[in-house]
């Protein structure tokens, strides 16, 4: 792939939902570009379909119409297994609950999508030790997550979400469970990670974060209102 | 690279779900403890059945060993209606005189009484004796239990009413220790006798009482020194020279023997005739009856752990939603997932089953200690209630853990 060619291209997304008889639309044709090394924000209010669009966009939902293409690859069909290769390699994931094992320390819980790819497990530890300093947490290695504030939970989480070194982050409301001081050393930590090249797909309904990104996306009925 | 490495990635995932599921394990210890116990409840059961199967075989070889392939064995009286409160004293010594005449084949008679509830001493050391014996010449012959020492009766004894015996192995260890007890007198009652045989030990116990614990006077010196009725003996053993045609020296032993006893056509025998034949089917309808009872018995002990692991793994999977969706978001392939819960469901059973075992054993000795039973360790045991626990892990694990493959990751991470 040519580096000016875009990491995600969306054509005519539509993502239709049944509750009973009744279609419900909630992606109402979705297109839209990412270029590698963007951050962008998606953003709308609740119901708008930010965080379907995430799930799509992370290969946990398949559209109900539309070409996805990740990498210039199409992905709209490929079968599971093939999709849960692309998503341990290539992606990663931030949940606004964390999402952390609660019965493994916070060093396996950082190992565990590691666990699921190629990657020898010395090398996979010395990453994830590396990557729990990094987060400011080289003291916390082996604590368990009831053992730790919710930022420090999600900075385990952030680790996590690097060990495989994805190309594309996705991060939904990851500071939606915490505090505004804590909020600020996960999108600084956020910063530096896009700063090394990555690209984030942040979602908020959060005019001061999505205020971080480089570029907005605002989502409204299931319909993109400003790009 | 080397050859080993496509190896190590192959068996890289499989050690890493082993690993998953120990520490899943781990974290849900009560959980497991339930499961554990419920399926070594079931593979106890099904060890003691094996090994008490295995125990009723042996012992029943081991009796039919004893009781001699050539020889039958004659009780007084009907067995099969003695509760009818038949006598069972109908075997004379004009009986036995016949046998050892006139019935072909047939070249050892040894007729027996047995008097129980005496005591023996010699010098200070005293000791109950469970039961002695009268018999002929030939007693040590006739039940194929070879003297260690000393010698079996003469005729002369037994037409004199000698004050001799032969000594069983519990008693000559009680009394003498070590050392011999041919030639010593010993009390039998306010008896005294002179030991002049030893017999070898023998180590079958049956309902109890050792069968060594025993001695062996003349039947004379019997009948006539504790009372007994002259008349009549309880039972006979009776040797032919060719086992082949059991069958044939039987049914020519009970002619002969309704004959002597005047029995015509519709009375029934006042006899009853055991065979080692006869003492196999007897043990082996037992061991039948022994299977079904306690198979039963396992099976329902089994099934029911199994239904509590089915329902531990359910609970299991509804507990950790979450934690399969995220797996499953980072990657997780489904395969993975449900091989993780089949391990974890296949480690607790065969922790189970080796639980199950030394239980199984642990009551096993204890039923051995109280002779009831003969347990020993078996590997036919031990692959048993593996391949069993394997397979109640996999048939009861499976369905939960295909519905923990089966989960959507966004709905399992929205359900928490």
């Amino acid at each position: 792939m040519s580096a000016d060619s875009p990491l995600i291209a969306l054509e005519g997304i539509v993502r239709n939902y049944k509750q009973g008889d009744q279609e419900i639309a909630v992606l109402r044709g979705i297109s839209l570009t990412i270029d590698p090394g963007e951050f962008v924000a998606l953003q709308g209010p609740s119901g708008s379909g930010k965080s379907t669009l995430l799930h799509i966009l992370g290969l946990l939902d398949r559209p109900s119409a539309g070409r996805y293409r990740l990498q210039g690859e199409d992905v709209a069909d490929l079968p599971d297994d093939r999709l849960s290769e692309l998503r341990n390699r290539d992606l990663g994931f931030l949940f606004q609950s964390f999402y952390l094992v609660p019965y493994v320390s916070a060093l396996e819980n950082v190992i565990l999508p590691g666990l699921y790819g190629p990657t020898p497990g010395r090398q996979l530890r010395q990453r994830a030790e590396d990557l729990l300093v990094k987060v400011g947490l080289g003291d916390r290695l082996n604590f368990k997550p009831n053992q730790l504030s919710g930022g420090q939970q999600q900075r385990v989480a952030l680790a996590r979400a690097l060990v495989n070194d994805p190309r594309l982050l996705l991060a939904d409301e990851p500071t939606g469970q915490l505090d505004s001081a804590t909020s600020i050393e996960i999108l600084e930590l956020l910063d530096t990670i896009h700063a090394e090249g990555r690209t984030i797909i942040l979602v908020t309904h959060d005019d001061e974060t999505a205020a971080r990104a480089k570029r907005r996306i605002v989502l409204h009925d299931g319909r993109i209102t400003a790009s | 690279m080397t050859a080993a490495l496509p190896l190590l990635e192959t068996l890289r995932m499989p050690w890493r779900l082993l690993r998953m599921a120990v520490e899943a394990l781990w974290a849900y210890k009560l959980r497991s403890a339930f499961v554990v116990c419920g399926i070594a409840l079931g593979i106890a059961s099904l060890t003691i059945i094996v090994a008490a199967v295995d125990g009723a075989e042996r012992k029943a070889l081991e009796i039919v060993k004893f009781f001699g392939p050539d020889t039958a064995f004659v009780l007084g009286g009907d067995f099969r209606s003695r509760a009818v409160g038949q006598r069972t004293l109908t075997l004379t010594w004009d009986d036995a005189r016949a046998i050892r005449q006139s019935l072909p084949g047939a070249y050892l008679v040894v007729p027996m009484r047995a008097k129980s509830g005496l005591t023996l001493h010699y010098l200070d050391n005293q000791e109950d004796l469970p039961i002695a014996v009268g018999a002929t010449a030939g007693y040590a012959e006739v039940w194929n239990w070879p003297l260690v020492e000393g010698r079996d009766f003469s005729d002369e004894d037994v037409t004199r009413g000698a004050k001799v015996c032969l000594i069983g192995d519990t008693p000559a260890r009680n009394l003498f220790g070590d050392a011999s007890p041919v030639g010593r007198t010993i009390f039998v009652g306010r008896l005294p006798v002179q030991v002049i045989g030893r017999l070898s030990y023998r180590g079958l116990s049956g309902g109890g009482g050792s069968i060594d614990d025993r001695i062996i006077l003349p039947i004379s010196t019997l009948t006539q020194r504790f009372n007994l009725d002259r008349r009549y003996f309880r039972a006979l053993r009776v040797k032919f020279r060719d086992p082949e045609n059991m069958a044939a020296n039987v049914a020519g032993l009970r002619s002969l023997l309704r004959h002597e006893h005047k029995l015509v056509d519709g009375d029934k025998d006042d006899f009853s005739i055991l065979t080692a034949d006869e003492i196999l089917k007897f043990l082996s309808m037992f061991k039948g009856g022994l299977v079904i009872f306690l198979g039963v018995t396992a099976l329902v002990a089994i099934v029911v752990g199994g239904f509590v692991l089915a329902n531990l793994f359910y609970l299991s999977v509804s507990e950790r939603r979450s934690e399969i969706g995220l797996k499953k978001a980072l990657g997780a392939k489904s395969r993975a997932i449900l091989l993780q819960f089949l391990v974890e469901a296949v480690l607790l059973t065969l922790l189970g089953a080796l639980l199950g075992m030394a239980l199984g054993m642990a009551m096993g000795q204890l039923l051995a200690r109280l002779g009831l039973l003969e347990i020993l360790f078996s590997w036919k045991v031990f692959f048993m209630s593996v391949a069993a626990a394997v397979a109640i892990g996999l048939l009861f694990g499976l369905k939960p853990a295909r519905q923990a493959a089966a989960l959507d990751p966004i709905e399992a991470l929205r359900g928490l």
